[in-house]
């Protein structure tokens, strides 16, 4: 598909210097200046730099042909050499290159280039907007209009979104300025998105099949107050986005306090060898563990149910066949697609991170500075515990809570795992917690008023470092809440709890829900809201000093 | 108010059940914002009442009727828990942390340390500032949090938010 949108707007190679010269004599006695520790006016390390795009100057200048300018394989081609160097920065250039570029001059503290994203960023979003265009026109519009006239349909609306997403690539582009990562995009509505990196959660960097076959990747920030994912950087070269994490990393660790607070009680003091392996999950468990859940055994009713129906009804016109088998996907598919997702999962520390390596189609690397972990959950699925198997979920503040496809929410910790796993796992993202020796207790008697079969399930406790809350009468489940992440305590007590003299004590976190030890007696909960706020001040105070 | 909680009383008679949280120093907020709530609501039930009306005397349904009075004893009502929630309302600040407490029905208190607070909103609405009120909401990074202390006059309003962002930023880790 994207052939068809290169060939559709098939402007003479020499239309893209042209643009890109007239503000060159600007660009010049800028990049005279070499900037510090910069090795000189080199090319931007990505070979695509942003050039002085006729989109930003002045308004007389029409934006459009800029877009259509666009020359596929000449001008880019696949990625050179010099692309898998993360290395040599060029020297800075004004932030706005162009006629208002000297006016605002290099900004101080070393910046970079604008840079484009790489150049079959397009084609890849075109392709990627292929099942996008089909699922939206669904089977019955291809019975309507008959298979030729769809085939048109498909082909019109990709290369629409082909073509726009040329627009936007040609006027999206990202540099780092200092402590900043800033983010350009938009063709009528500018918008330039200044990210403070020691705001940083999480970085990852997925690979959409298309990507790995093309060798590109997408490098995702989670920065808190998003409310999605934000700045998706789609697509870079594997070696650029890589490179790009590590100094984002590095930058955002700087001024971070401390890689992991509180010193660790158990480890060694030399520091952790590079990448060390935690856990790696045998595909074979996966595999078993999704057979486990309701949706896997539910899978034979329902073809049973539609091979019945369609029996009964005699007749197996295409299009019937092809509906039912795309409802039933979206139930169907979920184990099959976690299986994909958490196919090879590795777990990673590396000194201070916690890097998880997962996917099958689309691998993703998610790396995660320890002290972002805002909170870990333990799950224990009712199929699952005959084997014993937990699964483990962390949250950083930035997964939106609204993101509630958990494909979109990479916050797996251990996809399936034994009990010893699951501590193994819990004592590295939390040093000095043990998962199988958490203290909690249940409410008092009377709350089994306001829960008759759980109250024995749920209940709470303070461990030495984590607010433990459990929860759950057929999942089990157990929230850990690091003392020096709590954001805020809270105590509400509704009617039938003022009754019964209980109450409930929230701890909450930026991003997820938080935990909750719910139906306290009174007493007692007020005396845990003040021992949270006690120790989540105290527990504060080590990791300032650390 | 007597016994319709404890914003008022003096800490010695809930000091069985609530050890500490009526040790504290609260204070309460602005009666005035019991007038800014009742005339919200009066123009809430108003516009119901209108509409409601409107559509008795032309349809003529009983149930319209039923609804009308339903309208007003809701609204009856609710004018008498505004008076007790505006009185149940109460901040204290201590050393670390802002506590704000509220809610008839439901009793929420909220803890929030001043190190946590991302910014400070200070807000007043036209009916707020005929009544020469403000309303100061402390965010954090937490979603879940709230910590909203409204009927505060402006001075009041911005020595507690110049005192938060002084203590915001002296013990500032964001995160």
């Amino acid at each position: 598909m994207s052939d068809r949108s290169d060939s559709g707007a098939p402007p003479p190679s020499e239309d893209r210097p042209g643009p890109a010269q007239s503000p060159a004599p600007e660009q010049s006695p800028v990049q005279g200046q070499p900037g510090p520790g910069q090795p000189g006016p080199g090319q931007p390390a990505n070979g695509h730099p942003w050039p002085p795009a006729p989109g930003y100057g002045p308004p007389a200048a029409p934006p459009v042909p800029g877009p259509l300018g666009y020359v596929p394989a000449p001008g880019y081609g696949p990625p050179p050499g010099p692309d898998a160097a993360p290395g040599p920065w060029p020297a800075p250039l004004p932030p706005y290159p162009g006629p208002w570029g000297p006016a605002a001059g290099p900004p101080p503290g070393g910046a970079e280039p604008r840079q484009r994203l790489h150049p079959l960023s397009p084609a890849l979003h075109g392709a990627k907007s292929l099942v996008v265009v089909i699922a939206g026109l669904s089977w019955s519009t291809l019975s309507r209009v008959g298979f030729g006239w769809f085939a048109v349909l498909v082909t019109v609306f990709v290369l629409g979104a082909t073509v726009l997403s040329v627009v936007s690539w040609w006027n999206t582009g990202y540099h780092l300025v200092g402590r900043e990562l800033r983010v350009y995009e938009g063709l009528l509505w500018r918008r330039t998105r200044a990210i403070p990196l020691e705001r940083l959660q999480a970085v990852e960097v997925v690979r959409p099949l298309l990507a790995q076959l093309t060798g590109l990747a997408e490098l995702r920030l989670e920065v808190v107050g998003g409310g999605k994912t934000e700045a998706p950087l789609a697509y870079l070269s594997v070696a650029e986005a890589t490179a790009l994490r590590q100094r984002l990393l590095a930058v955002a660790g700087r001024c971070a306090p401390g890689p992991a607070p509180s010193a660790e009680p158990g480890a060694p003091a030399a520091p952790v060898p590079e990448g060390r392996r935690v856990h790696a999950v045998r595909n074979q468990d996966l595999l078993v563990s999704q057979l486990l859940t309701p949706q896997a055994f539910l899978l034979p009713v329902g073809l049973v149910f539609v091979g019945a129906q369609f029996l009964s009804e005699g007749s197996w016109s295409f299009i019937a066949v092809a509906s039912t088998l795309t409802a039933m996907a979206g139930v169907v598919l979920q184990p099959i697609r976690r299986v994909l997702d958490d196919w090879s999962f590795r777990l990673d520390r590396d000194d201070g991170t916690l890097r998880v390596h997962n996917g099958l189609l689309e691998t993703r690397m998610q790396t995660v500075p320890l002290h972002r972990v805002q909170t870990v959950r333990a799950t224990w699925p009712l199929l699952w515990r005959m084997k014993g198997w937990l699964r483990l979920r962390l949250e950083v503040a930035g997964y939106s809570a609204g993101e509630v496809e958990d494909r979109n929410r990479p916050d797996r910790l251990l996809p399936v795992g034994d009990a010893e796993t699951g501590v193994l796992v819990v004592a590295e993202v939390l040093p000095g917690v043990r998962l199988d020796a958490l203290p909690a207790t249940a409410p008092p008697s009377r709350a089994r008023w306001l829960r008759p079969l759980s109250r024995k399930v749920v209940g709470a406790g303070l461990d030495e470092q984590v607010f433990v809350a459990r929860s759950g009468l057929l999942t089990r489940q157990v929230t850990l809440v690091p003392y020096a992440r709590i954001q805020s305590v809270r105590v509400t007590r509704g009617p039938v709890q003022r009754l019964l003299r209980l109450a409930t004590v929230h701890a909450d976190t930026a991003g997820g829900a938080g935990a909750a030890a719910v139906h306290r007696d009174l007493a007692d909960a007020w005396e845990l809201a003040a021992e949270l706020t006690e120790r989540s001040r105290a527990a504060r105070r080590t990791d300032d000093d650390s | 108010m007597s016994g319709d909680g404890p914003a008022g009383l003096p800490p010695a008679s809930r000091s069985a059940l609530e050890p500490w949280p009526d040790t504290v120093r609260w204070q309460p907020i602005s009666r005035d914002l019991i007038w800014v709530e009742l005339i919200r609501l009066g123009i809430g039930l108003a516009v119901a009442l209108v509409v409601l009306g409107v559509a008795w005397a032309l349809a003529g349904h009983w149930l319209l009727g039923a609804a009308v009075g339903g309208a007003l004893l809701l609204g009856v009502w609710r004018a008498i828990t505004i008076v007790r929630a505006v009185r149940a309302w109460g901040y204290a600040e201590r050393d670390d942390d802002l506590l704000v407490r509220h809610g008839l029905l439901v009793r929420r208190l909220s803890i929030v340390p001043y190190s946590r607070m991302q910014f400070v909103d200070v807000s007043a609405g036209p009916l707020e500032r005929a009544f020469d009120l403000a309303t100061v909401q402390l965010h954090t990074a937490a979603a879940a949090s709230d910590a909203r202390v409204p009927g505060l006059r402006p001075a009041e309003a911005s020595r507690l938010r110049d005192r938060l962002t002084a203590l915001g930023e002296d013990r500032a880790e964001g995160l």
